[in-house]
């Protein structure tokens, strides 16, 4: 058995340090970007993988390699950032829900309910069109749905540590109501919802990408994966690098979070 | 139970009332004129007078509240109203759309199931073969790939590369594939995945133990005994899909111009075409709030203990 | 953990596989794929040749609901379909000639039409003075657009003429109005289903449409112009580019129009099997400066360094750089626009008090120079905004841009732009009065920009009651003038109208600079 769970953190740990180099890599992506993203050359239009472009270029002549550079950043940080927040939502929504029931837990369940079939486009195009353009619009269209699955995860699991004897304890010495919520509940709810967290990030990039795909994210020239897929697609036949590097880029990254996710999950499973 | 569909069923409903309102409310709120989208479809500049008649015969000045009563209505009495793109009647166009994407959702469930049930039984029979390594890598890769990025991918190496499938086909039984194929590959991933968890849990179970002792061959085993019991939770899991099934083909319709519903709301989006927009949510919220409740009711079923 | 070590490697050889296979026969491939369509085109040749196959099939960007002709942009659809014809088409150079009608002439506020003698319906029926008031009547009771032509008096002389009294005003346009393919003739009477089976004169027929899909005609055996050469035509509907370069290539379709640049370089390079025809079109991409907004100098500045043909260039042959909003072919095309000068540019700001800030952007008071780029990304003006960007940063104009899903409600309709982008059609009836009354006039839709000239208005409602089409057009180059000078607008481009065919294929309408013509009874296949 301790054998095993070696086994497991190492793949923890493994998965941990492709996810970190990946981060590193967007973050620094500004200073190793061999060329400038951004600059187009009427002269490079659509030229194959060179020694100076290693993935070719697209159709204003901009560097590939550099644009999949820096749109890990955008992709990366969007993702970050949107699931930070459904994640503190919905934790903070299951938690009242489970602790105190009643007629908010009923009318915050429907309200989940009711996001979970809202379409996605409608409320990105509204967005996009009530509070101007770019990844804004479509980070809000994906956490309209996104919350509801970390507070339904803290609902359950309030609910089954609701009424453990150091819970009911507490409360017999008068503690109030928020802060039992925070000193006794949230740490013990937090690590699944955590894990849940980190098993979502795969699944919102490809979401991010989706809608960027469809010309509901980021504003041009602004690189994004989806958005150059997108680009370059009208011109595959061409010029296929400037969607196949991409495309490689986005399942070589949605492959590490996914692979981190499941590692974490099977070591915490070995744990108990 | 009748008590409890009762009180789902007037849930489905205030649902309903709350979602069609706040989708009104987003498109009245989205910038962009119906009337004017489709004068100037062609590219040619409205005038002011035009533009103006045009939103008085479709009926744009009315207050916000006049227009959403009287969409309601309509709706109480099965009526969805005319569209805002071309005056053709919404319903038509609905139950087209609907009908296409369902034959599409329905063969990329057939597709994915037909690959991964048995790839899901046998590598969890044959735990840590190569065999069972291989259908994990591929599981996960499928898993990780992204429907639209699919999608561009087949299109380039079966019309282009391979030249296998016509580009004429839109709606046709060769222009299923290609779409069904996106939509597939992704699913057939996490089918295999879950097929393979729920298979290993049922091998571990004490009959299993117990038939093996009674020398039952490991092959009826698996089919009398492990996948039956192991199809109801498969079941569930298929339910699931169907939803976001149905709302995920939205860009692979678009993709593949794939005459289905998700296309449909993706050019009345584009349009302002609120009544067939408005027609969409409603049915897209029935599914999925069914779907959510059959699937409970499933859950209950299959697993008495819960 | 040998064991997953070796399927990974296995799965990893396979996609290694997969993707040296991909790349390494590029070139080979490519060529392969060239030969194999050839065969496969040859295949379907030998195979129509057979059946005595004399259908044309091309595709269709848009695919619409109805056929009825008057209503929305239908009749753009049925003109292409050739199914129905005006009293009057357009050629080469975008005038007016003759078609159901012979001729029509204005003497002030009196129109007089001579109608063709023998022109019939597809049935038979005959054409007559009635027939086209009532269609004109419909077209004005269904269309918005065309609502200002009730309003005016029509009157059968005989059974081939028609005088129209347009009331006080007098209107020059009608001739340009009536060649509008919306005013295409249907004979109500026949007609039993107008969205479906319209009765009409042109030279093909419905046989089978499907709406908003593929439509299906075949020659009309009793064309009142002659014989029609093809034996009908298939219309697919293929919105976007990609599938339209495929099927040309695998012989699924034998032309189409609208070619996109990508598609354009892989025809060019076979120029054997594919001809390729271009004419500039009338679809312009301009942009519009915020006169109130902008300093003088700044606009200047901005009209001298937007470089056309660079932008052209990445454009790659679908748009070409446009001086004035007119293609190149009409009279009203004259005005002239002074080269592209970065130094005097940057001379025009310097003079005006700007400096050069340690960053190389422009300043004056302290203010950057930072401009908000509008756009919508359609029509290519998504490059555009990038490009045009670009080249104002090189002379020390820094910009951002938006990007808008609908431009006219957001900011066509708040003016909240420093340099907006638009794109429309510049002419739609060979006249430049239509595209001067939405852009330059007082109170015009999309005169957003703060454009406001005495000069210039007199004239254009001078231009309002012309008729004489040199002075029109004279009266035109005059006014265009003036708003170039004033660096109230920049007009970038001009779609070209590209149409590719395989050898043999000829009449698709290559060579007119409207979108809406298609088929007709000279097409040959």
């Amino acid at each position: 058995m301790d054998k095993k769970k070696k086994q497991l953190k190492r793949k923890v740990m493994i998965a941990a340090a492709c996810a970190g180099v990946l981060v590193v890599l967007a973050l620094l992506s500004g200073v190793i970007a061999p060329n400038d993203p951004y600059a187009t050359n009427a002269a490079l239009i659509r030229k194959g993988p060179s020694a100076a472009y290693l993935f070719g270029t697209d159709n204003l002549g901009r560097c590939v390699l550099s644009r999949v550079l820096v749109g890990a950043r955008t992709t990366i940080a969007a993702t970050f950032i949107l699931v930070a927040i459904s994640f503190v939502i919905g934790i903070l929504v299951g938690m009242l829900c489970g602790f105190y029931g009643g007629i908010v837990d009923e009318v915050m369940m429907r309200i989940a309910d009711l996001m979970l079939a809202f379409p996605q486009m409608v409320v990105a195009i509204a967005v996009a069109g009530i509070l101007g353009g770019g990844l804004g619009g479509a980070m809000i269209a994906l956490g309209i749905t996104m919350w509801t699955s970390f507070a339904r995860l803290a609902r359950s699991h309030t609910l089954s540590i609701k009424n453990e004897p150091y819970i009911q304890a507490a409360r017999l010495l008068g503690k109030s109501g928020p802060r039992i919520l925070l000193i006794h509940i949230m740490p013990n709810i937090l690590e699944p919802v955590l894990i849940n967290a980190l098993t979502q990030i795969g699944t919102t990039m490809i979401g991010i990408s989706g809608l960027s795909f469809l010309g509901l994210g980021v504003v041009a020239p602004q690189a994004e994966w989806g958005s150059m897929i997108n680009e370059a697609r009208a011109y595959i036949q061409i010029a296929p690098w400037a969607v196949l590097f991409p495309a490689a880029a986005t399942v070589i990254t949605i492959i590490v979070f996914n692979y981190l996710g499941d590692a974490v999950m099977e070591y915490r499973k070995a744990d108990q | 139970m009748k008590k409890q569909i009762i009180k789902r069923i007037i849930e489905l409903i205030i649902i309903l009332i709350v979602l069609s309102f706040l989708t009104f409310l987003l498109m009245y709120l989205a910038p962009g004129d119906p009337a004017e989208k489709r004068l100037s479809s062609q590219g040619v500049a409205v005038t002011k007078e035009v533009l103006q008649a045009e939103q008085e015969r479709m009926g744009l000045l009315r207050p916000f509240f006049v227009r959403y009563g009287e969409w309601f209505t309509g709706i109480l009495r099965g009526d969805f109203g005319v569209s805002f793109k071309d005056d053709m009647p919404v319903s038509p166009k609905l139950v087209s759309g609907l009908k296409n994407t369902s034959i599409l959702a329905l063969a990329s469930l057939i597709l994915s199931l037909l690959v991964s049930v048995p790839l899901g039984i046998l590598s969890a029979v044959k735990q840590n073969s190569i065999l069972d390594h291989i259908v994990r890598i591929l599981s996960f890769i499928g898993n990780a790939l992204p429907n639209f990025l699919i999608s561009v991918l087949l299109m380039y190496f079966f019309c282009i590369r391979l030249n296998l499938f016509p580009v004429v086909a839109t709606g046709s039984v060769q222009g299923l594939c290609l779409p069904a194929l996106s939509l597939a590959i992704p699913m057939a991933g996490r089918f295999t995945r879950q097929i393979r968890t729920e298979t290993m849990e049922q091998l571990r179970q004490d009959y299993v133990t117990g038939l093996r002792v009674r020398g039952v061959r490991e092959k009826d085993i698996l089919i009398h005994n492990v996948f039956r019991n192991a199809s109801g939770h498969i079941f569930t899991i298929v339910a699931l899909q169907i939803g976001i099934l149905m709302g995920g083909s939205v860009v692979i319709e678009t993709i593949f111009r794939w005459p289905g519903i998700g296309k449909l709301v993706m050019d009345s989006i584009n349009a302002r075409d609120y009544p067939t927009i408005m027609g969409f949510v409603l049915i897209m919220g029935t599914i999925y709030v069914i779907i959510n409740f059959l699937s409970d009711v499933l859950y209950h079923v299959l697993d008495p203990r819960v | 953990m040998k064991k997953r070590l070796t399927a990974f490697l296995l799965v990893i050889c396979m996609f290694a596989a997969v993707f040296t296979a991909c790349g390494s026969n590029q070139e080979e491939n490519t060529a392969a794929t060239g030969s194999s369509s050839a065969a496969s085109a040859d295949s379907q040749k030998a195979k129509g040749n057979e059946e005595g196959d004399n259908v044309l099939k091309t595709a269709a960007s848009f695919a619409y609901p109805s056929l009825d002709v008057h209503k929305e942009y239908y009749g753009w659809y049925t003109s292409i379909y050739g199914l129905s014809e005006a009293l009057f088409k357009f050629d080469e150079s975008a005038t007016a000639v003759d078609c159901l009608a012979e001729d029509a002439e204005a003497d002030g506020t009196k129109w007089t039409i001579t109608l063709k003698d023998g022109v019939t319906f597809s049935n038979g029926d005959p054409l007559t003075a009635d027939v086209v008031i009532q269609n004109i009547q419909r077209l004005a009771e269904v269309n918005e657009r065309f609502s200002y032509l009730g309003d005016f008096t029509w009157t059968a002389e005989d059974d081939l003429t028609i005088t129209v009294d347009t009331g006080a005003d007098v209107y020059p346009m009608l001739k340009n109005d009536l060649a509008s393919p919306e005013a295409g003739m249907i004979d109500l009477d026949a007609t039993k289903d107008f969205d479906k089976d319209p009765v009409c004169t042109g030279p093909f027929v419905i046989t089978e449409f499907n709406p908003e899909g593929d439509v299906t005609v075949a020659r009309n055996e009793n064309y009142w112009g002659g014989d029609v050469k093809l034996d009908g035509a298939v219309f697919y509907y293929m919105q976007e580019d990609d599938p339209k370069l495929l099927a040309m290539q695998s012989g699924e379709i034998d032309c189409y129009n609208s070619v996109s640049s990508g598609a354009l370089e892989v025809y060019e390079k076979e120029p054997d099997k594919y001809h390729v025809e271009s004419v500039a079109g009338t679809r312009l991409q301009y942009y519009i400066l915020n006169e109130n907004r902008l300093d003088d100098s700044v606009r200047a500045a901005i009209n001298l360094t937007v470089d056309k043909e660079a932008i052209a260039e990445y454009l790659k042959g679908t748009v070409s750089a446009a001086t004035s909003p007119y293609p190149a072919s009409t009279a009203y095309s004259n005005i002239t626009i002074p080269a592209v000068d970065a130094e005097q540019a940057k001379k025009l700001l310097e003079d005006d008090g700007y400096t050069l800030g340690q960053d190389g952007i422009y300043e004056k008071d302290g203010n950057k120079l930072k401009l908000n780029i509008c756009y919508y990304a359609a029509r290519s003006l998504d490059t555009l905004a990038v490009l045009i960007q670009e080249q104002l940063k090189a002379i020390g104009i820094d910009s951002y841009l938006t990007v808008e899903e609908d431009p006219d409600s957001t900011y066509i309709a708040t003016a909240d732009f420093d340099l907006a982008l638009y794109c429309m059609i510049s002419d739609k009836c060979g006249d430049p009065q239509y595209f001067i009354d939405s852009t330059l006039a007082d109170g015009a839709y999309y005169n957003v920009g703060g454009f406001k000239n005495d000069e210039c208005q007199a004239m254009i409602e001078q231009l309002r009651v012309e008729v004489d089409p040199d002075k029109r057009a004279e009266l035109a180059n005059q006014i265009i003038q003036i708003a170039v000078d004033d660096n109230a607008f920049g007009y970038v481009g001009l779609f070209n109208h590209t149409t590719v065919m395989k050898p043999g294929v000829s009449g698709f309408a290559e060579k007119i600079p409207f979108d809406f013509y298609g088929v007709d009874a000279n097409t040959v296949k």
